[in-house]
């Protein structure tokens, strides 16, 4: 009786865990929207993606780009919302991951017609980084080396030019 | 690639600095070695035939087209040699396809270069060197003919490609700070706004279609923006000869000339019809988006540019095969003659248009009439039979380049108006995309696309010369074996 009583239970707790997960926003990624935009139009979406470049802020409103790989979208969202951004994506950094939950449109009419998401709720998934380039030092070698060669080949042309010139004055 | 490495240098990105050290090595090597076996036609000891100068400017392009993909290489955001090449081409010829991968993440400095070289490729690389080498250059001319430019602003040669270059660098300066002050009062930092500002104006005024980051002019969410754009591409599209007829108090050629006719009736009836039919499937209901989202592109595809303020595949799934039709048009007619614009140009339309109109005017009129027809380009020309045959076979060349390459796409799977978009595309140097192009389509396809936009730019014959010139060696070559 006992044992069964403790399976129940377990059974319970485990349904219930899954009825959490079924509960959570489920994310789309940006190319799916691209590509089904009339399915996808005025609803509630999910996206999860990278800022990227900086904000562009518009009076209390900004907007922020996000890369999920797949593709890049505008969304736009409070701008105290965006300022809690804290790395954007370019050359030397890696953005924030951020989870965007809003209104996905297909000709936005705020917008000028604009393909965008007009964010309810954002959360920062993973915080961004600098990106350490470091130098390779075969390629600062092969570089060395080429320049040398190829300024001693200028050099050499050049004088031959200007001998040959001369020549030619006298 | 100085300019790239530099600012590279200045914004402490060492790597990419590496890359145009060896970039500059490179091409200085070859650059010697070429002068050094070219150094009588240099010194102009050796007479240089029209064919020649064909060949020359064919040539250079495809070696410059290698030597220009190292620092795409090297940079690691290219899969391969091919799409590297891939990408310089486009940059050259105007069109702005990438195959580059993550935009959002490339150096400053490679940006630089990348926009520098459709700016470059804008004014033409042959006027570049004519401009700036000494001065006697042997078969100056010729080579300038070859790289598809035909108008002699100034008697000498040399000055009209100094003439070019003093009028791009006006509308650099004062673009770029329009672009600048723009950028920055839509919420970008001075130094990135200052950045975008003059890429964009490359861009925009190359009517190349490349931009900093992935979504391209949709990155910056702005009517302003795009109003700047669509004044530098129009501007851009313009030929250099009606640019310089207007510094010369000729205003009269803004409303005379036939390119210019051209090109406003033609873009008007596109985009009304498309804005028409757009509004009647419900796609864009309202003026403004309207104007932003199918006005802009119609215009920027039939001046070549290939900014595009729309998703890839928004064009297939939204747009109708009508709307793809009305681009594909607008795309292959393209821009002016002597400009930076690609297409068959609004000049041979008008000619051909002209053509028409002149016969059935003969049909109709009584045989003892002789009619002599005129058009105003910069000038007044009649228009005879030769210059009408000349525009149509240049046409007819556009279209089985064209339908060669709508061909090769159906081939490898793309459905028909997909295929036919991205070959106008590329045939027009515009940089539209429905999505064909990706650095996962077939090798074979990339190498036709490259072709097709080499073949446009270059306007056929200088390449045909130089298949022509290849063909002749190898024949040769077996006669002797």
């Amino acid at each position: 009786m006992c044992k069964a009583l403790k399976a129940m239970i377990i059974a319970a707790l485990l349904s219930a865990l899954f009825m959490i997960s079924a509960g959570a926003e489920e994310v789309t990624d940006i190319n799916s929207l691209i590509n089904e935009t009339e399915a996808f139009n005025n609803q509630s979406v999910t996206v999860e993606g990278e800022a990227i470049g900086e904000v562009l802020e518009r009076g209390e409103y900004a907007w922020v780009n996000i890369s999920d790989g797949t593709n890049a979208i505008g969304v736009w969202m409070k701008a105290e919302d965006a300022e809690s951004i804290g790395c954007f994506g370019d050359y030397k950094h890696i953005g924030d991951t951020i989870r965007i939950t809003g209104v996905f449109s297909n000709n936005c009419t705020e917008h000028g017609g604009d393909v965008d998401i007009h964010c309810a709720s954002m959360s920062i998934v993973k915080t961004g980084y600098s990106v350490k380039n470091t130098v390779s030092q075969t390629k600062t070698v092969y570089a060395a080396a080429l320049l040398c060669l190829a300024c001693a080949m200028a050099l050499i042309y050049f004088r031959s030019v200007k001998k040959r010139k001369d020549s030619s004055n006298n | 690639m100085v300019i790239p490495l530099v600012t590279s240098l200045a914004m402490s990105e060492w790597n990419p600095a590496l890359d145009f050290v060896i970039s500059i090595s490179v091409s200085t090597l070859v650059g010697c070695f070429l002068m050094t076996v070219g150094r009588k036609t240099r010194r102009g000891e050796v007479q240089v035939d029209w064919k020649y100068g064909y060949i020359i400017a064919a040539l250079s392009w495809i070696m410059l087209m290698f030597l220009c993909s190292i620092p795409y290489l090297l940079s690691g955001h290219t899969g391969s040699l091919l799409d590297g090449c891939f990408d310089v081409m486009s940059g050259f010829t105007t069109t702005g396809l990438v195959l580059t991968q993550d935009l959002d993440h490339i150096s400053t400095g490679l940006n630089m270069w990348r926009h520098m070289l459709t700016f470059v490729g804008g004014q033409g690389m042959v006027v570049l060197a004519l401009s700036f080498l000494g001065k006697h250059i042997g078969g100056a001319y010729k080579m300038y003919c070859g790289e598809g430019k035909d108008v002699k602003l100034l008697p000498n040669v040399k000055n009209t490609a100094q003439s070019i270059w003093k009028i791009s660098m006006i509308y650099l300066l004062v673009g770029t700070l329009a672009l600048w002050i723009c950028g920055m009062s839509i919420g970008l930092s001075p130094l990135p706004a200052f950045f975008h500002g003059l890429f964009m104006f490359e861009s925009a005024w190359s009517t190349g279609g490349f931009a900093p980051n992935t979504q391209n002019i949709m990155y910056y969410h702005s009517f302003s923006f795009e109003i700047i754009t669509i004044i530098l591409f129009v501007l851009g599209s313009l030929n250099f000869g009606l640019h310089y007829a207007i510094w010369q108090g000729k205003k009269k050629e803004m409303v005379k000339n036939i390119e210019v006719q051209s090109f406003f009736i033609t873009s008007f009836l596109i985009s009304a019809f498309a804005v028409l039919k757009l509004s009647q499937t419900g796609v864009y209901t309202n003026a403004v988006s309207s104007f932003r989202r199918v006005v802009y592109n119609v215009l920027s595809a039939h001046t070549t540019t290939g900014f595009g303020n729309v998703y890839a595949r928004q064009f297939a799934n939204e747009w109708g095969d009508f709307g793809i039709l009305l681009m594909v048009i607008a795309m292959l007619i393209g821009g002016s003659a002597c400009s930076t614009a690609g297409g068959f140009k609004g000049l041979r339309v008008g000619i051909v248009f002209k053509g028409i109109v002149a016969d059935i005017k003969k049909i109709l009129s009584p045989e003892r009439n002789i009619r002599v027809e005129k058009y105003h380009h910069i000038k007044d020309y009649v228009l005879d039979d030769p210059t009408v045959k000349a525009s149509a076979l240049i046409i007819v060349c556009y279209m089985v380049l064209f339908a060669i390459t709508t061909l090769l796409g159906t081939f490898y799977g793309y459905p028909l108006a997909d295929s036919a978009f991205e070959a106008a595309s590329v045939s027009g140097n515009v940089g539209l995309s429905i999505g064909v192009t990706a650095a996962s389509m077939p090798a074979v396809l990339k190498i036709q696309y490259i072709l097709a936009m080499y073949l446009g730019r270059l306007e056929f014959i200088s390449v045909f010369a130089l298949f022509g010139f290849v063909i002749g060696g190898v024949k040769k070559l077996c006669v002797k074996h």
